[in-house]
């Protein structure tokens, strides 16, 4: 079957089995790959109910057709499983040589099950697959635990690792490749410690199966150069994704103070041109040449390799305004294995509790040393306070009280990354209706927003685009397995895409072709979320509640005086659901499902939730 | 009357400057600005008059703070 190995390895831990699994054309065609093939399988295999952190939970490595061939930007990986940070379906990608690896072993996908008896290492080489005990870096950081595995198998191997966090089931804790960074801030590395995986490595020697690799090899190598070419004209690995934090300053768009406010005097000191100033080293994922990690040093010395998410939400929403501080943030929770989105949100939000009242506390804004300590509490989950904030900012808001459900920072659980919508209606909507929690992978629309409608405006349009752009970003590019930065940071054009995809699997489908994949895939996420959640409605796709507050309002600036209205909200979210075709509760009408292909997966829901 | 621009991202680097302030004649528009600071007509921009989207034959005024961006995407 050109364009997929035709095998998925699924692992047993509790066992120690494996098996190789063959799937059919037609199930490759319908959900292609990564995201796709990831829903599937946990759809069809997870009983509702089931404890994200026990061992009914599953697994899941997935790649898609183009991942780990050369062409630009196909190092990547999808990590998912059920999310132990929103309990729906989660999942997350990051840059790594399994990517490559993993398709050359002969595998389009791992499923690991069970749990390990003790802390345990994977390895997979081709047929071959050991479980090996990991207890020597059990307890360790991801950077030791990374070291350890290329002592003894060299650096060409693939590497998934967690940190303490993972193991300490740190509810946001995510997987980690030093090959590229981390990935799965739905808990995936949580999800590994709760089944002892401390790491998975992989060597492949096999040739992935393509159907033209001549035409292949030339395609991907004449593009991975100008795509280098193109970055290096428009400049955009300068400052990389850190150029934007000085214009989201500009435009009030910046989270400070646990998204208090929206821009601060001080956010230069942050901004992508003192990181570019900063920078000791460049990084990439493999298969990338546009590279976009730039590498500081921390105020410990360390190499910490910062982007605008970690910046954004470990620094000025910290009031932290120092890089070497902020870059010593993010290496503690890169060594630990802490998302550094939900991480930084998980402290705002306790800074502003205590703030408020809602907690006692020794810690506050602008505290780079409590900080530090309390980041190596929650990893360890010591102690009553790193207890409570390993459980995130939902649950933690939860136990506080006192209203500061309000402040908590998130959306079905998951933090929101570093975009503060306090008066920005699409991407608020974005973050509320991305399938995984807040997360701006799935849809980005704030220049659109500004430029393209006037920001006040709640209408259809804005509802389109952040459909437009889940189609592209958290459909094509999360199935298909690439990284989206090509063609969302310099212009690399969609239609390589399908050109790649024929060369690899002969099939020559359009656009639109994938975009019907894609709502699928969507599709059958809510369908995750409703046998999860079956009294479901569509406060779940509401954003947080301070942005509607009036008393958060800015009181200067841009946006002085204005804030996000319910009213308004709840009739933007409704143009959303009424262009996909989904019912007042957010959930796919059955019309909708059979012309997506998934009514086969609706009536397995409709044991648990209604559809319409 | 006294403008304010500044560029943001890789404009930094590729147009020579972070932010300057100009001495321009009365009436000037966002797009007569971006002329004057020589910006590339053909890139793809945003600009920002004190934090909204402007239109490029909108007038300026004295004290404007004029921001020109290359059009992110969010990462
Ligand atoms: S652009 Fe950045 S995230 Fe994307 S593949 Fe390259 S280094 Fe990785």
């Amino acid at each position: 079957m050109n364009g997929w190995t035709g095998q998925i390895l699924r692992v047993n831990l509790t066992a120690k089995t494996f098996n190789k699994e063959s799937f059919t054309e037609e199930f490759a065609r319908k959900w292609i790959g990564g995201r796709g093939f990831a829903a599937k399988i946990l759809f069809d295999e997870l009983a509702p109910g089931i404890d994200p952190l026990g061992p009914d939970n599953k697994f899941i490595v997935a790649l898609g057709p183009i991942a780990g061939i050369p062409a630009p930007n196909t190092g990547k990986a999808v990590v998912a499983g059920k999310s132990p940070s929103t309990g729906g379906y989660g999942d997350g990608n990051l840059g790594t040589r399994v990517a490559e690896q993993l398709r050359k072993a002969g595998y389009d996908a791992l499923i690991v099950e069970g749990k390990a008896a003790g802390p345990t290492m994977l390895y997979i080489e081709d047929d071959r697959v050991e479980f090996l005990p990991a207890d020597a870096v059990w307890g360790k950081g991801t950077y030791e635990t990374n070291d350890w595995i290329y002592a003894k198998y060299g650096k060409g191997v693939g590497v998934l690792n967690i940190g303490q966090a993972g193991e300490n089931l740190v509810r946001y804790a995510v997987v980690r490749s030093l090959e590229g960074r981390a990935g799965g801030r739905t808990g995936m590395g949580a999800v590994m410690g709760s089944k002892l995986l401390k790491a998975v490595v992989v060597k492949g020697t096999k040739p992935i199966p393509q159907a033209d690799p001549d035409g292949m090899k030339k395609v991907g190598m004449d593009d991975l150069r100008e795509v280098h070419r193109i970055d290096k004209e428009a400049g955009w690995s300068i400052q990389s994704t850190n150029g934007v934090l000085a214009w989201c300053n500009e435009v009030a768009a910046l989270p400070v103070r646990n998204f208090r406010k929206t821009h601060h005097a001080d956010a230069w000191k942050v901004d992508g041109e003192r990181l570019n100033n900063a920078r000791i080293a460049t990084y990439g994922c493999p298969n990338c040449t546009m590279r976009c990690g730039i590498t500081i040093h921390d105020d410990e010395g360390r190499e910490s390799e910062l982007d605008y998410e970690n910046i954004g939400l470990l620094g000025p929403n910290l009031e932290i305004f120092d890089l070497p501080q902020v870059g010593s943030l993010n290496y503690l929770c890169d060594d630990y294995g802490i998302d550094t989105m939900s991480g930084g949100c998980t402290l705002s939000f306790y800074a502003d509790a205590i703030d408020h009242g809602a907690v006692a506390g020794d810690y506050g804004f602008n505290d780079a040393a409590g900080s530090k300590k309390l980041l190596g509490m929650i990893a360890r989950r010591e102690g009553e306070i790193g207890n409570i904030l390993a459980e995130g900012s939902m649950r933690a808001a939860r136990k506080f009280g006192h209203g500061s459900e309000a402040y908590a920072m998130q959306v079905k659980g998951l933090e929101v990354a570093a975009y503060n919508c306090k008066f920005i209606p699409g991407m608020a909507l974005a973050f509320g209706v991305s399938p995984i929690g807040a997360h701006h992978k799935e849809s980005w629309v704030i220049t659109f927003e500004l430029k393209s409608t006037s920001r006040e405006s709640y209408g259809p349009e804005k509802a389109q685009k952040v459909i437009d752009l889940q189609r592209i970003r958290g459909g094509l590019f999360e199935y298909i397995v690439s990284c989206r930065f090509p063609w969302i940071e310099i212009g690399w054009g969609l239609e390589n895409y399908p050109k790649y995809f024929k060369l690899v699997s002969g099939l020559d489908w359009t656009l639109d072709d994938f975009w019907t994949i894609s709502d699928r895939i969507y599709s059958m996420i809510k369908l995750f979320w409703l046998r999860e959640y079956p009294g479901t409605d569509r406060k779940l796709d509401y954003p947080p509640a301070v942005w509607f507050d009036p008393a958060n309002a800015d009181t200067d600036g841009p946006i002085a005086g204005r804030h996000l209205e319910y009213d308004k909200y709840d009739g933007l979210l409704q143009h959303y659901y009424d262009l996909r075709g989904y019912d007042r509760r957010g959930i796919p009408t059955k019309a909708t499902l059979e012309r997506l292909g998934v009514a086969e997966e609706g009536r397995a829901a409709e044991k648990y939730g209604k559809l319409t | 009357m006294k403008i304010t621009v500044k560029l943001i991202g890789p404009f930094v680097q590729v147009f020579g400057f972070s932010e300057k302030e100009l001495d321009v004649p009365e009436g000037t528009t966002a797009e007569e600005l971006i002329s004057l600071v020589s910006i590339d007509k053909s890139r793809p921009k945003i600009v920002t008059r004190n934090g909204r989207a402007v239109v490029p034959d909108e007038a300026l005024a004295e004290g404007d703070r004029v921001v020109i961006s290359p059009i992110y995407s969010g990462g």
